[in-house]
């Protein structure tokens, strides 16, 4: 807001009533009228042409004298070469110096400018608003430019809704009725919201009241949240919304993160400082073997995290499931890795493994069989017979109070957490190959195999047993059929239930083998694994929306053609997604762009079955391999240690383990490091 | 090798593992019935789906010399018969790369 953009005689003519407000415009700090009037310059000998002389002796803590010389600059924009307007620019600064208590600094800055942050008006609706002065409030607000066709209704009415909940929460019922009869009957928009604003009258108490209005009370936030639904019908260029420099701010930060593929930080000062743009280092992040658990004697085949990201279950093809337990050191080279428990238990080779959610009972899955295990003993609390065909998925119920299996014999069940069936899902259309449960407690996804509906008419016994044969004799047959189906590929579908009412709500058709499921943590994405199709289609993971069943991104680069590899969200705010491989590497793209950033090489040959990042570490992940192990990944240690500063050009990393005697007597170090040609152990550089 | 959920097959008519009941072959894929195995009757199968092969062999049969592995079920280890990776005699060159599963050996799944 221009002041006067004629300011010829040397006055500022700031009238007494446009004085500026002091007192930040953060309403929740808002106070009004208690301004410092210091003086701002009357008066001012005029400066004109000497841009810097306020600002030259520097000394700003001086107790500003009574004058402040305008300074008159050309042009409008902030630079030369800028598109920023000066005027929109300093009326931010200003309104975030008041927000931040620099009261002087901003009236400096207001009578130096000429600009000021807004006019009394605005500061006194916004006041009237935050202390009721209901009657106020709305004769501003003609005054601030609303007119009937923009919006003056539309503002009012939201004024009057706070008017009749504050009458409400102060029992005045009389006076209430009254303005739901004369303010917002006339001005409804909809008849629907007054007929729920008309029955809050029915509310026993205000509690009730409170959660059915969904607003907090007067002395809530609830004046300062109608303030910010006002400004939607006030021009902002006269109601600055409010922390409008913060909120840009934020949004370059989000551009920069963005655009920052090996984004692995917390959002705080120290990762974005305004003084340069942020960018991760790829150096920072995990893509160097620091562990090696060697304890399986065949493959491994699946693993997890428990949620407090100590131990590490690991599932395999030797029949057995190991939890490991992490130490808490933070240095790789020293930390301790204990193969805690062995669970033995299983006649089959065991796929899957699940933790609850404190933690205390790990369920693993070995063909048809559940076990339930105590995590804190080792003992084998119970083995749940209830599917005819392989489990092939285990997920716990987001509050924790039971978990559901899905297998290849087309149920679902939902268990008590002591092991009783609670529910069962009918026969599903599919052939549960993976499932997941949305955080959110909504959804269950799952996939699988689905058998198309056979229409091919019977061969009608075309294939003539007539020549009898003796010992293996036989002529060619003679009426040659119909190229056998037997590999006909089956039909691949996702599934969405409400896991309420376990009602089908999504049935989507995907060429290939799917093999993987998971959920992202705000519920709304599945990350898919799809493997080669025998169209010749590649291997492709799915990041699909569940609301409308599309895949939105897909990543692509990795091997999988004919085995179970499976995927994984990970890192700060799940900034990743990481994929076992059928060549023996671990993939890692970044999830927003799908560019790929690493293909990890290390794990001998076979695949990459499966992936995990660390719940409580997103610096941490773990692989498992047909090569019998399981690796654990961080960033580089030597990168690590000097902290970034790498001064001297230590970077030389023997990047080959032979040196690697990590031996001491640890038992999850196994004695084929190194062995296989191809082994190449990335990045193990500790001096050992 | 990895790890690999086993085939599902459908149609009309489905033979499983008798010890089992993994699927193993349709009737769609059933070349011949005329065969004899070490347990009597035989079928010849275009194609078998959740088996491991064995080694290969020369075998001596009625029909001349094989070359011939035997086949076992993925998940329980049942030797279930032989697949042909060759034959000598020209005539019998059509059963290579084709399976033989004994017939006592075969339940029907569903």
């Amino acid at each position: 807001m221009r002041l006067t953009s004629n300011d010829a005689d040397s006055t500022l003519s700031v009238s007494p009533d446009e004085l500026p407000q002091a007192g930040p415009s953060t309403p929740a700090l808002s106070n009004g009228h208690n301004g410092v009037l210091k003086g701002n310059g009357f008066a001012a000998p005029f400066t004109n042409g000497n841009g810097k002389a306020p600002l030259a002796d520097g000394n700003r803590a001086e107790k500003h004298t009574q004058s402040v010389a305008r300074v008159s600059l050309p042009g409008t924009t902030l630079y030369d070469d800028s598109h920023v307007d000066r005027e929109e620019f300093v009326r931010l600064v200003i309104q975030s110096l008041r927000d931040v208590g620099y009261i002087e600094s901003a009236a400096t800055l207001e009578a130096e400018s000429g600009y000021t942050m807004e006019t009394s008006d605005v500061s006194r609706f916004r006041q009237c608003i935050l202390e009721g002065d209901w009657d106020s409030a709305e004769d501003t607000l003609l005054r601030l430019g609303l007119s009937e066709e923009e919006g003056l209704w539309e503002a009012k009415f939201l004024i009057s809704q706070q008017k009749y909940l504050e009458l409400l929460e102060a029992r005045e019922i009389a006076s209430a009725l009254h303005i739901l009869r004369n303010e917002l009957a006339p001005s409804s928009p909809e008849p629907e919201q007054l007929h729920t604003l008309a029955s809050l009258l029915m509310c026993q108490d205000l509690e009730d009241l409170r959660r059915q209005a969904s607003w907090d009370g007067a002395g809530g936030s609830s004046r300062r949240r109608l303030l910010a639904n006002l400004q939607r019908y006030i021009p902002s260029s006269v109601m600055i919304p409010q922390r409008r420099f913060a909120t840009l701010l934020d949004q370059a930060r989000e551009y920069q993160q963005a655009r920052c593929l090996y984004h692995n930080a917390p959002t705080n000062a120290r990762t974005f400082s305004l003084y340069a743009d942020h960018a991760c280092e790829p150096e920072a992040f995990p893509r160097v073997t620091t562990a090696i658990l060697q304890v399986h004697d065949d493959e491994v085949w699946n693993l997890q995290w428990s949620h407090s990201g100590s131990f590490l279950a690991t599932a395999s093809r030797d029949k057995s499931a190991i939890i490991w337990r992490i130490g808490s050191d933070a240095d790789p080279s020293t930390r301790e890795y204990h193969a805690q428990f062995i669970l033995r238990d299983h006649k089959y080779q065991v796929g899957c493994v699940a933790w609850s959610l404190d933690d205390s009972i790990l369920l693993t899955a070995s063909e048809n069989f559940i076990h339930m295990w105590n995590t804190r003993t080792g003992a084998l609390i119970r083995v749940l017979d209830a599917h005819f065909d392989v489990v092939t998925a285990l997920a716990w119920l987001p509050d924790g109070s039971g978990f559901i299996s899905g297998g290849l014999d087309r149920k679902i069940i939902l268990w008590d957490i002591d092991g009783k069936q609670r529910d069962t899902w009918g026969r599903t259309p599919i052939r549960v190959t993976d499932l997941a449960i949305t955080p959110d407690f909504s959804k269950l996804v799952a996939i699988g195999m689905y058998d198309a509906p056979l229409s091919l008419p019977p061969t009608g016994g075309a294939i003539a047993a007539s020549d009898v044969a003796s010992g293996g004799t036989a002529t060619p047959p003679t009426g040659s059929t119909a190229p056998a189906p037997a590999n006909r590929p089956a039909e691949n579908r996702i599934i969405v239930y409400d896991l309420l009412t376990k009602q089908l709500e999504t049935s989507v058709k995907l060429e290939g083998e799917l093999t993987s499921v998971k959920v992202s943590q705000d519920s709304r994405y599945a990350l898919i694994n799809r493997a080669l199709d025998s169209f010749g289609l590649h291997a492709e993971i799915h990041l699909w929306e569940i609301s409308t069943g599309r895949t939105v991104r897909k990543y692509t680069g990795y091997k999988q053609s004919r085995h179970v590899i499976r995927s994984a969200f990970g890192g700060v705010d799940e900034n990743f997604i990481i994929s076992g491989s059928e060549d023996g590497n671990v993939f890692i793209w970044h999830r927003d762009s799908g560019t790929l950033l690493e293909t990890l090489p290390g794990h001998g040959s076979g695949s990459v079955n499966s992936v995990a990042w660390n719940p409580a570490n997103p610096k941490m992940f773990a692989t498992c391999s047909d090569d019998h192990t399981i690796r654990i990944w961080e960033a580089d240690p030597a990168w690590t240690v000097g902290s970034g500063a790498l001064s001297e050009g230590s970077h030389s990393l023997e990047r080959d383990g032979s040196g690697k005697g990590k031996g001491k007597g640890r038992e999850w170090v196994g004695d084929s490091l190194g062995g296989a040609p191809g082994f190449s152990m990335a990045g193990t550089s500790r001096s050992l | 090798m990895g790890m690999s959920y086993r085939r599902y097959l459908s149609g009309a008519r489905i033979y499983g593992c008798s010890e089992c009941k993994t699927h193993l072959a349709t009737i769609h894929s059933m070349i011949s019935r005329a065969f004899n195995g070490q347990h009597g009757r035989a079928y010849l199968f275009e194609n078998v789906v959740n088996i491991i092969e064995g080694e290969p062999v020369d075998r001596q049969m009625t029909t001349g010399n094989h070359t011939v592995r035997d086949i076992y079920c993925v998940k329980c280890g049942e030797t279930l018969g032989w697949k042909y990776d060759k034959a000598y005699e020209p005539a019998q060159k059509y059963k290579e790369g084709k399976y033989i599963l004994e017939r006592n050996l075969l339940v029907d799944v569903q």
